[in-house]
């Protein structure tokens, strides 16, 4: 499996873009205005910049140093020091495969994105940072007790905590970070995400204690 | 005229002046101050003005005020036609606003120091300042967690308030410390908010939001 | 070997301001460190080995040089007009390549959507054709007859005008615009980027001004430049890769990116590569 979980579905919403390290690519992840999600090199072809600093106007992605604007499919569009300039065929900003399902976005650099099945129904609890390596996450989530017990651990990224079900999908960020996306069963009362978004807390605490 | 603010463009506490005002479409002129490379707020004027050397500083006829978070305060309750900037009539509501205006002055400390010593060599730990910066981020990214969780938005309440204009500036300027913002989704998400309100103002190292087709902001 | 060529430039280390008898400091060049001690008008640098370093004091700013044969620093003839303002601006620390912050000095597409409302604006965003060359007797890059619509050209400027613009590249690290001076159309507002380079992957800027303007306070002055500045700051930082890349395949340019394209190719020319990279990455 190729794919990388880059961030959770409600946290990207329409005409906003945002930042994702997949396979040691820097990535523009970004949202058109019709709900199409897009994942670029983070680099515009023009100057260099990161694509992620862009805006969305007009079903493209413009970007932030020079506005150059970018199609769908990553061609060039417009140039406004050149108005009236039709760009090259090759001005192209560098496209990957991205896909969304159960509310996570999955991207891979390499080849097409899966984005794994899942059963049931499932709600974004949040996307949290560990200044510390996957393995070190998995193992402090599986660890911390949630109300006095250790959750069960059901098949890879599900676990249950008290009685509610959870995914968590690990994405390294960087070097030093990963990036944990975490969801809870559908229905989960407010009070108790609340609970299991401080009780991931304390399992980032107890993750990031241990020697390096 | 309402009001003079002793200002510095590349101030994080100064910009929450020039952006409420922004948002709340009052005029108002500034005095420019050379804090730096000129250290202009330590000047004998500028000391008898707020002695403690700090800028911004807010006068209106024979008021002056130092301390950002009570210009908010005197701005919001004397301009905003609304009541919603500062929601005096709601007591829990209020609390919650206070509260995040205090802790915009553990961002001033944290990220505004560490911007500080990345950009202009400022003679601080910069380490340090890195590292409370990332402790204040995280519980910025907790409470906004929160509040998508209930689903809100804001710091406090149905609307934003004198506490996202205090918080705003240092968090969204923490980049310039190197901080960035990829692992705060709820964070990124509410500085998009504040940077898509009617009248906002951007600052060097906040940028418009460039959407709309020839606006600076949509 | 990349710094070869550069070591024979002078570069600033220090500005009036920073120079405080008594309060020597450390900072950094080409890689290695250099302590600057003494005064504005009398400074002292040294290397790590002991040595003493050339100094002289041109343009609000210490200037030094580690190598053995210096070549001899620009000159900037409105220098030395005494009815002009000299503003020094301070020191801006930037993560990137000096190199890539002397070619964003020389460009003006990025104006109205990183200077918006100061420098341009949306929708005057078109750059007429103008004129680039290499000047061979003075080895510096020119480009003229540049004219660009701003909302506020300068803080003497009370309307958005057609502002006129010539820049001018005197070394690798150094770039001087000359732009329309609201108050005094016949003569040239003076710009300047000295940038120290740290490392090739880091370095500090210098902007310095050189202006007619006898209406605004000096904290204005000031401020108006490192509004502009740090707004570029945050493109500089975000620029991929971090060094410039001389190999023209890796970055497209179009036809308003003329200065860029002979910036480039001069540097490549006199191997000042220095913050350059070379090779397609
Ligand atoms: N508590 C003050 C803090 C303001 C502050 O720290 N201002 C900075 C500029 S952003 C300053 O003047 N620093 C100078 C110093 O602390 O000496 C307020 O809220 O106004
Ligand atoms: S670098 Fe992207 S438009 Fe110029
Ligand atoms: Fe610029």
């Amino acid at each position: 499996m190729t794919s990388v979980a880059v961030g959770l579905s409600r946290d990207l919403a329409a005409k906003r873009v945002m930042r994702a390290e997949v396979q040691g690519y820097d990535i523009a992840v970004w949202r058109d205005e019709n709900g199409g999600l897009h994942a670029w090199n983070n680099r515009c072809p023009h100057r260099g910049m990161r694509l992620s600093h862009g805006f969305v106007r007009d079903g493209h992605l413009a970007c932030l140093y020079h506005g150059w604007h970018f199609r769908k499919d990553g061609g060039c569009a417009y140039i406004p020091a050149h108005p009236e300039l039709e760009p090259p065929e090759t001005i192209s900003a560098t496209v990957f495969s991205i896909t969304e399902n159960a509310g996570v976005i999955w991207v891979s650099a390499t080849d097409t994105a899966k984005a794994p099945a899942e059963d049931g129904e499932w709600e974004p609890l949040r996307s949290l940072s560990f200044a510390c390596p996957p393995e070190k996450v998995r193992h402090a989530i599986e660890n911390t007790p949630f109300a006095g017990q250790l959750p069960e651990r059901a098949a890879s990224g599900h676990l249950t905590a008290g009685s509610t079900a959870l995914l968590v999908h690990c994405a390294p960020l960087g070097d030093a970070e990963t990036l944990a996306h975490l969801l809870v069963a559908a229905g989960t009362s407010l009070a108790g995400r609340k609970a299991l978004s401080r009780w991931c807390e304390t399992a980032r605490e107890s993750a990031e204690a241990g020697p390096a | 005229m309402t009001f003079t603010l002793y200002n510095y463009v590349l101030s994080g506490n100064c910009y929450k002046i020039r952006l409420m005002a922004a948002l709340l479409g009052v005029e108002y002129e500034t005095v420019a101050v050379d804090f730096y490379p000129g250290m202009e707020h330590r000047s004998p004027q500028m000391l008898s003005l707020n002695p403690a050397g700090t800028l911004p500083v807010l006068t209106a006829g024979d008021l002056v005020l130092t301390e950002t978070q009570a210009m908010l305060t005197w701005m919001a309750t004397s301009f905003d036609t609304s009541g919603t900037w500062f929601p005096a009539g709601d007591p829990a509501l209020l609390g919650v606003v206070q509260q995040w205006l205090g802790f915009s002055g553990r961002l001033t400390q944290s990220a505004g120091l560490a911007r500080l010593h990345s950009m202009l060599d400022w003679p601080v730990d910069g380490q340090a300042a890195c590292a409370a910066a990332v402790k204040d981020l995280r519980i910025l990214e907790r409470h906004l967690t929160d509040r998508v969780l209930e689903g809100g938005l804001w710091i406090a309440g149905e609307t934003p308030t004198i506490a996202d204009v205090a918080c705003f500036p240092y968090v969204a300027l923490s980049p310039d410390a190197g901080l960035e913002h990829d692992a705060y989704p709820a964070i990124r998400n509410w500085l998009y908010a504040i940077r898509g309100l009617p009248g906002f103002v951007a600052m060097p190292g906040i940028h418009y939001r460039h959407e709309g087709t020839s606006g600076t902001n949509g | 070997m990349s710094r070869e060529y550069a070591t024979n430039d002078w570069y600033p280390v220090a500005d009036a301001a920073r120079m405080i008898p008594g309060h020597g400091f450390t900072t950094r060049l080409l890689g290695e460190p250099l302590e600057v001690s003494g005064s504005f008008e009398n400074p002292v640098v040294t290397a790590r080995d002991g040595r003493m370093l050339p100094v002289q004091v041109r343009y609000g700013h210490v200037w030094t040089t580690t190598g053995s044969a210096p070549r001899p620093l620009f000159d900037i003839a409105e220098a030395d007009e005494t009815d002009r303002t000299f503003v020094p601006c301070g020191a801006v620390q930037v993560r990137c390549s000096p190199l890539r912050a002397v070619e964003n000095f020389l460009d003006i597409a990025h104006f109205p959507f990183v200077h918006t409302g100061i420098l341009g604006e949306e929708p005057h965003t078109q750059v007429a054709p103008y004129k680039v060359e290499i000047r061979e007797d003075a080895d510096e890059v020119w480009a003229t007859q540049i004219g660009f619509h701003q909302p506020q050209a300068a803080k003497s400027a009370t309307e958005a005008i057609e502002t006129r613009y010539e820049y001018r590249v005197p070394a690798p690290t150094t770039a001087v615009l000359y732009k329309t001076c609201p108050p005094k159309p016949e003569a040239w507002d003076v710009i300047a980027i000295f940038v120290q380079p740290v490392a090739e992957d880091m370095c500090i800027a210098w902007p310095w001004m050189a202006l007619y303007d006898d209406v605004s306070p000096y904290a204005d002055l000031v401020q108006f430049q490192q509004e502009i500045f740090l707004q570029d700051r945050s493109i500089l930082e975000n620029q991929k890769p971090t060094l410039l890349p001389l190999d023209p395949r890796m970055e497209i340019p179009t036809r308003c990116d003329l200065t860029s394209v002979v910036y480039r190719r001069w540097l490549k020319r006199k191997g000042a590569t220095y913050g350059a990279l070379t090779t397609a990455a």
